[in-house]
């Protein structure tokens, strides 16, 4: 009998939770958030399913404030996946004009992607909803099951989460409740970068080092993606080579000063990183809205 | 390198010619490699690290950091090695221990050379011929003058804090600077820019990498004022250059 490696473990792992989900649920999505961790995911839907394509579209709940290169990749990955792409944007969002630099990232977070997220899954009626996320992350994340179960107002309870004892999952449904699985969770940052690199993942760009137009805010080097964002009185943007370990709306996602251009030199700075990814996003250092906070009232 | 040499026939001149090695210290070492094998040639850079010598006191180096923080007195763009010796007090010191020192602490920065650009064919190669070579020929036709400059951030170094460096190489790529504690701002950009206008009393063609003018109102607005000054953005490096 051959042993897998680390990889194909997991790797058989997240297909068997996504198979148990299209066989145990009604109306399952992925949201896609066009990072690496969503490549991943749909790439492994697509095994999953093969040769069929994957029984469920993928939804992005979009906040108008990604990296342009995202909503590019977007659409050449719906293109070439031949998935339905649903995009939900919050209305009231759209017509209040939430912004992170007027409203704050807070208020940014809860409108365009706690509140659209809710919406999206109302309006459509799904019943699950794949996510990338993993517990390596950060701390909420860390106790969240895999098959995480949310009240008919999205709400989760992390007092009242169902045991996972080998990898049985309890997929009932109270009327009205909803789940969010999360077939990565047992995955780290470095395990996503290996996949990438041995399956030859497309990934956004902005993962690799290049030089882009930054700005510093609060120590976090933020990318000038567009002339929506405001600069100070004669501040000029430089030039640096940066690149992204985490991907959000750019206002709200700090780059590293990096050198790494190809997977290889990656996954070698993975191998000597001590922080989350997550230190590069604003939202997260936010107090009044820590994660825990922001997953208890719907957050993805 | 010099006892390969030796090893292949070659004469102690030609291994020393070949190896910039005096013919002394190439003897020195054959003798110890047919006494002791590889381990016995002792292998080391030559000379003394360039800047650890203590040409420059402790006070002096302090002042340097500091004034290379303000503004150099006008018409100077930026701070060179012969105008900060001028300015140092107490025991005297050359532009070359400056310069010795500028190489310590990570200051320094190579000049691109632009010949070397002109035949490539890359997309930096390119970039030179369609968008410098033009406006170099216009400005060298109306007698005005070519630099190359930038902006970097510079790790620490020692006692010296990280640093935001502006850079400018002039003639025969003689480097000036200044070291900033913060980010420079479109002020800091513009005094540049007006003081090599000054100097050079005409036309100026700067070659500028690491700063996003595009966004910056302030320099378009000047740009858009002053039409002798000509600023080329130098485009982030490609994996073909």
């Amino acid at each position: 009998m051959t042993s897998l490696t680390h990889l194909q473990r997991l790797e058989a792992e997240s297909i068997q939770i996504m198979r148990e989900v299209v066989a145990e649920t009604e109306k399952p999505v992925m949201l896609y958030s066009v990072g690496k961790d969503s490549a991943v995911m749909l790439h492994l839907a697509r095994k999953a399913f093969a040769p069929a394509p994957p029984p469920f579209p993928l939804l992005h709940v979009d906040t108008r404030w990604k990296f342009r290169a995202m909503y590019e990749f977007r659409d050449r990955m719906a293109k070439e996946t031949g998935m339905d792409l649903l995009v939900h944007i919050n209305p009231e969002g759209i017509e209040k004009d939430i912004n992170p630099f007027t409203h704050g990232s807070a208020i940014h977070t809860d409108v365009m992607k706690t509140e659209g997220l809710k919406q999206a899954l109302n309006r459509h009626g799904f019943d699950a909803a794949f996510g990338g996320a993993r517990r390596d992350e950060e701390k909420s994340r860390a106790k969240e099951r895999v098959f995480s179960f949310r009240t008919a107002q999205h709400r989760w309870d992390p007092k009242s989460q169902r045991p996972e004892l080998w990898k049985l999952y309890n997929t009932r449904k109270h009327k009205g409740e909803s789940i969010r699985v999360f077939p990565l969770s047992n995955w780290t940052e470095l395990d996503i970068w290996q996949y990438i690199y041995l399956q030859q993942i497309p990934i956004v760009p902005l993962y690799y080092a290049a030089e882009r137009p930054v700005v510093e805010r609060d120590g976090a080097l933020i990318m000038v993606d567009d002339d929506r964002m405001p600069l100070e009185p004669g501040e000029v943007p430089m030039m640096r080579k940066v690149r992204f370990r985490t991907l959000g709306c750019y206002p709200l996602t700090g780059a590293i000063e990096s050198e790494a251009d190809t997977l290889p030199a990656i996954i070698q700075e993975m191998l000597l990183t001590k922080t989350s990814e997550r230190q590069g996003r604003v939202i997260d250092h936010d107090s009044t809205a820590s994660m825990e906070k922001k997953k208890q009232e719907g957050y993805f | 390198m010099a006892v390969r040499l030796r090893l292949d026939g070659h004469t102690v001149a030609e291994a020393s010619r070949r190896s910039g090695l005096s013919a002394p210290t190439v003897s020195a070492a054959w003798k110890a490699f047919r006494e002791g094998g590889w381990e016995a040639v002792s292998v080391k850079p030559r000379g003394r690290r360039k800047g650890s010598g203590d040409a420059l006191g402790a006070a002096q180096r302090r002042a340097l950091r500091e004034r290379l923080a303000e503004l150099p007195p006008a018409p100077l763009p930026a701070w060179n090695s012969r105008a900060l010796a001028e300015t140092l007090k107490g025991k005297p010191a050359s532009p070359r221990a400056i310069e010795h020192w500028w190489a310590a602490q990570g200051l320094t920065v190579p000049c691109r050379d632009l010949h070397d650009l002109e035949k490539r064919r890359s997309s930096a190669g390119r970039w030179f011929r369609q968008r410098v070579r033009p406006v170099r020929d216009v400005v060298n036709k109306a007698g005005g003058e070519c630099w190359q400059g930038g902006v970097r951030v510079v790790p620490a170094a020692g006692d010296r804090p990280r640093c935001y460096q502006l850079y400018l190489h002039g003639k025969r790529g003689a480097l000036h600077m200044r070291c900033l504690p913060v980010a420079p701002v479109a002020d800091d950009y513009l005094t540049l820019f007006e003081r090599l206008l000054v100097q050079a009393e005409a036309p100026i063609a700067l070659l500028f990498h690491g700063a996003w003018f595009q966004a910056s109102p302030e320099v378009q607005e000047w740009l858009a004022e002053h039409l002798e000054f000509h600023l080329i953005n130098v485009p982030p490096a490609t994996p073909d250059d």
